[in-house]
C-alpha cells in the first residue's frame, strides 16, 4: 500500500496549502478584483460559485473514472474513491446551487431560473444523492460495489443529455449568460483562476482525508466480522 | 474434467479458505464435508463458476451447458405449472424435448399427477423432486449438489440418492456438499474435508475412514 | 436460434405476470389514480394544457415502469431462480433484453389504459397524427425500459425496493421525460415546437446510450452472487 501512504502523508500539506490558498484568494476577491459595474458587490458570489460548480463536476467525473476502473480491476480502493468523490461532488453542487440561486436573485430578481447549467447541476445533485442513498441501503458489500459502480458510470454518461435537453427546454437564454464567459475583465479572470486552484487543493486534501477514513472503516469492519 | 489448484478465497479481507486442490474425474462422486462455516458452499460456488476465487486456478474442460446444479434453492417458479417449469429450463439449456419426454421425467420423480398444477402449491419435497427432474432432464456431465436432501422425507431422500447413483454410473462426475456424512459415505469415492480454513483431508473414502479414526484416537 | 433464445424468458415472464395478474394490475391502477388526482389540480371549467397532460402521462408511465421492473426482477428471487439463470449457458445480456422486451409490452399495455384516462379526465381531444404518436411512445418507452431493465435488478432483496428504485431511476430519466413531454405536448395539439426532430434525437440518443451501456454493464449488476 505504498501509494496509500503517500496519499496519507500528503494530507497535512494539502490542508495547509489549501488554507493558505483560500486566504490568498480572499485578497484577490475583495481587493485585487474590481467591483463590477452593474451588480456591485453581489458579483463577488461568482468567485465562490464557479469553483464550486467546477469542482463539483470534476468530482462527478472522478466518480465516473473510478467506477470504470473498479469494474475492470475490482480494486476496493476505487470503490472508496468513488464514494468520497460523490460525497464531495454532492456537497459542492449543493453549494453551487445555493450560490447560483443567490446570484439569480441579485441579477435576475428570481431565486430560480431554468438555466441549462443550473438545471443540469440540480439534476446531477439528484442523481448523485440517489447514488449515495443506494450505497447506504444495500447490505451485501460485493453487490453494493458493483451496482454503485455501474450507476456511477451511467450517471455521468447521462450528463450531456441532461445538459442538451435542459438547454432545449427553454430555447431563449438569459442574455446575461451570453456575456459572462467573454465579458470578464483580466483581473476578474485571474481572481477566478486563483479561486479555482485554491479550492482544488482543499478539495484534494479533504478527498484524501475521507479516503483514509473509509479505508480505516473498512479495515475495522473486517476485524470484527466473525 | 475439472481441476482446482491451490484455490484461496477471501471475503473482503477475511480468509475463507486457502490452498484447496481438487481433481474431478467422470463417474466419480466427490463429497465436500466439514463443519458449519468451513466454506463448503463457497467452494461449491467457485467450482460452479458463480464466484471467482481470490487466488489459485480453476481449470474447466466443460461448458456450462453440461453442468447442472441442485441445491436447497429449487429454482422453481411458483406461478408456472410443473410442466412449464421444466419446459422453460429445457429451452434455456437448448434441450429439444417434447412434452412426452417431460412427462416421462415427471413420472420418474413421482409428480406425473401434478404436471399441470402450479408449483406454488407444491410442498418442499415436491418442489425438490421437480428440481431433481430438471437436473435429470439436463443429463449433465457434472452434477453439483449442495445439501439437496435438506427438509426432505425419507422417501424423497431415497429417490434422490438412487438418482445420484444412476448419474454417476452413467459417467457423470458428482460433487456433493453434505451434512449427513455417515449416511452418504457409502455413495462416495473421494472426500474433501475442510477444517480450520484449509483442506484437512482429501482422498478416498476408505482412507478418510481411517483418517477419522486416527483423529478420534488423538483427541 | 441463439438470437431468439431470450424469447423463452419473455414468454415465461408474461405467463408468470398473467398467472396472478397483480404484476400488471398494480401499475395500471397507480397510473390511473395519478391521472385522476392530477385532474383535480385545475379549477373546474378550466382546461388542462397539452403540456401538463403530457407530463402527467409520462409521470404515470414512469411509476408504472418502476413497479413493472420491480416485479419482473423479484420474480427471479423466489427460490433463487436467478442463480439458475447465472449457472445456465445463457449469456446474461439475454436476461436484460428479455426483461426489457417484457417490460415494454407491459408498459404499452398500461399506457393503453392511461390514454383514455388522459382524454377523459384531462380533456385532451385534439390529438394529431396517431402514427406519429405511436412512434413517439415507442421511442420514449425504449429509453425507459433500457434504464428500467438495467437498474431494475438493483434493489433485489431490499425491503424498500420500490422507493429505492424510484430514487435511483427518476433523476436519470429526466432528459428522456423532457423529450417525451415536449413531443407529447406537440402531438396533443399544444404549441408548435419546431424542435420536434431534435427532441426525437434526444430520446433516440438516450435509448441508444443506455442500451449500449446496459449491454456492457448489466452482467456486472446481475452477476453479483
Amino acid at each position: 500500500m505504498s501509494d496509500n501512504s503517500i496519499m496519507v502523508r500528503s494530507i497535512p500539506a494539502l490542508a495547509v496549502m489549501g488554507a493558505a490558498g483560500l486566504i490568498i484568494a480572499q485578497y484577490f476577491i475583495w481587493i485585487y478584483a474590481p467591483v463590477e459595474a452593474t451588480m456591485g458587490i453581489m458579483q463577488k458570489i461568482f468567485y465562490f460559485h464557479l469553483p464550486m460548480a467546477w469542482w463539483g463536476l470534476i468530482c462527478f467525473f472522478v466518480v465516473f473514472c473510478a467506477s470504470l476502473v473498479f469494474l475492470i480491476s475490482k480494486n476496493p480502493f476505487m470503490d472508496r474513491l468513488s464514494q468520497a468523490a460523490a460525497e464531495m461532488g454532492l456537497l459542492y453542487s449543493a453549494l453551487a446551487l445555493a450560490t447560483g440561486s443567490l446570484w439569480a436573485r441579485a441579477a435576475w430578481n428570481t431565486w430560480w431560473t431554468w438555466d441549462p447549467r443550473l438545471s443540469t447541476t440540480l439534476v446531477m445533485w439528484f442523481i448523485y444523492a440517489g447514488y449515495l442513498a443506494l450505497r447506504q441501503s444495500i447490505d451485501n458489500p460485493q453487490k453494493m460495489r458493483a451496482v454503485s459502480a455501474v450507476l456511477g458510470v451511467v450517471a455521468f454518461l447521462n450528463v450531456p443529455l441532461v445538459f442538451l435537453s435542459a438547454r432545449m427546454w427553454r430555447s431563449i437564454h438569459p442574455a446575461v449568460f451570453g456575456s459572462k464567459g467573454g465579458g470578464l475583465e483580466p483581473e476578474m479572470m485571474t481572481t477566478v483562476l486563483v479561486c479555482i486552484v485554491a479550492w482544488g487543493i482543499l478539495t484534494s486534501g479533504i478527498l484524501f482525508y475521507r479516503l483514509r477514513q473509509l479505508d480505516i472503516k473498512d479495515r475495522v469492519k473486517n476485524l470484527f466480522i466473525f | 474434467m475439472l481441476r482446482l489448484d491451490r484455490v484461496t478465497h477471501f471475503f473482503d479481507q477475511r480468509l475463507v479458505f486457502k490452498d484447496i486442490s481438487l481433481l474431478i474425474e467422470p463417474g466419480r462422486v466427490t463429497l465436500l464435508a466439514g463443519p458449519n462455516g468451513a466454506g463448503k458452499t463457497t467452494l461449491m460456488n467457485i467450482i460452479s463458476g458463480l464466484i471467482k476465487p481470490s487466488a489459485g486456478l480453476v481449470e474447466h474442460r466443460l461448458s456450462r451447458d453440461r453442468m447442472a446444479f441442485l441445491g436447497h434453492s429449487t429454482f422453481v417458479y411458483p406461478g408456472l405449472s410443473a410442466l412449464d417449469n421444466l419446459r422453460f429450463w429445457a429451452k434455456v439449456y437448448c434441450r429439444r424435448l417434447n412434452d412426452d419426454d417431460i412427462m416421462q421425467l415427471l413420472r420418474l420423480v413421482g409428480l406425473k399427477a401434478f404436471a399441470y398444477e402450479k408449483a406454488g402449491y407444491f410442498s418442499r419435497g415436491m418442489s425438490q423432486r421437480l428440481s431433481l427432474a430438471r437436473v435429470l432432464m439436463l443429463k449433465p456431465d457434472l452434477l453439483l449438489l449442495d445439501e439437496p436432501g435438506t427438509g426432505l422425507d425419507s422417501d424423497s431422500r431415497k429417490l434422490l440418492r438412487s438418482k445420484i447413483k444412476d448419474c454417476a454410473r452413467a459417467g457423470a462426475a458428482v460433487i456433493w456438499v453434505s451434512h449427513t456424512l455417515e449416511e452418504d459415505l457409502d455413495l462416495t469415492d473421494r472426500i474433501l474435508f475442510l477444517e480450520n480454513k484449509k483442506q484437512a483431508f482429501y482422498g478416498t473414502t476408505q482412507a478418510f475412514r481411517s483418517w477419522r479414526q486416527g483423529k478420534d484416537v488423538e483427541h | 436460434m441463439l438470437n431468439i433464445r431470450f424469447l423463452c424468458l419473455t414468454v415465461k415472464d408474461l405467463k408468470l405476470i398473467f398467472s396472478d395478474g397483480s404484476g400488471i394490475i398494480q401499475p395500471v391502477l397507480l397510473g390511473l389514480i395519478l391521472v385522476f388526482v392530477f385532474s383535480l389540480s385545475t379549477p373546474i371549467g378550466e382546461e388542462v394544457t397539452a403540456q401538463a397532460a403530457a407530463s402527467i402521462f409520462w409521470l404515470a408511465t414512469s411509476f408504472a415502469l418502476i413497479l413493472v421492473f420491480n416485479t419482473l426482477y423479484s420474480m427471479e428471487e423466489t427460490n433463487q431462480a436467478r442463480t439458475g439463470l447465472l449457472l445456465s449457458p445463457m449469456p446474461l445480456q439475454h436476461v436484460w433484453v428479455s426483461k426489457a422486451l417484457t417490460g415494454m409490452l407491459l408498459l404499452l399495455l398500461a399506457q393503453l389504459f392511461f390514454f383514455p384516462a388522459i382524454i377523459v379526465f384531462l380533456g385532451q381531444e385534439n390529438m394529431a397524427g396517431w402514427w406519429t404518436l405511436l412512434g413517439v411512445i415507442l421511442l420514449v418507452d425504449w429509453g425507459l425500459v433500457a434504464v428500467g431493465s438495467l437498474l431494475g435488478a438493483v434493489s433485489q432483496g431490499h425491503a424498500a425496493r420500490d422507493s429505492l428504485l424510484s430514487v435511483v431511476i427518476f433523476p436519470l430519466l429526466i432528459p428522456l421525460l423532457l423529450a417525451g413531454i415536449r413531443m407529447g405536448a406537440h402531438l396533443l395539439g399544444g404549441a408548435d415546437d419546431e424542435n420536434l426532430g431534435a427532441w426525437g434525437g434526444i430520446a433516440f440518443s438516450f435509448g441508444a446510450v443506455f442500451t449500449g451501456a446496459a449491454i456492457v454493464l448489466f452482467p456486472f449488476i446481475y452477476n453479483e452472487y
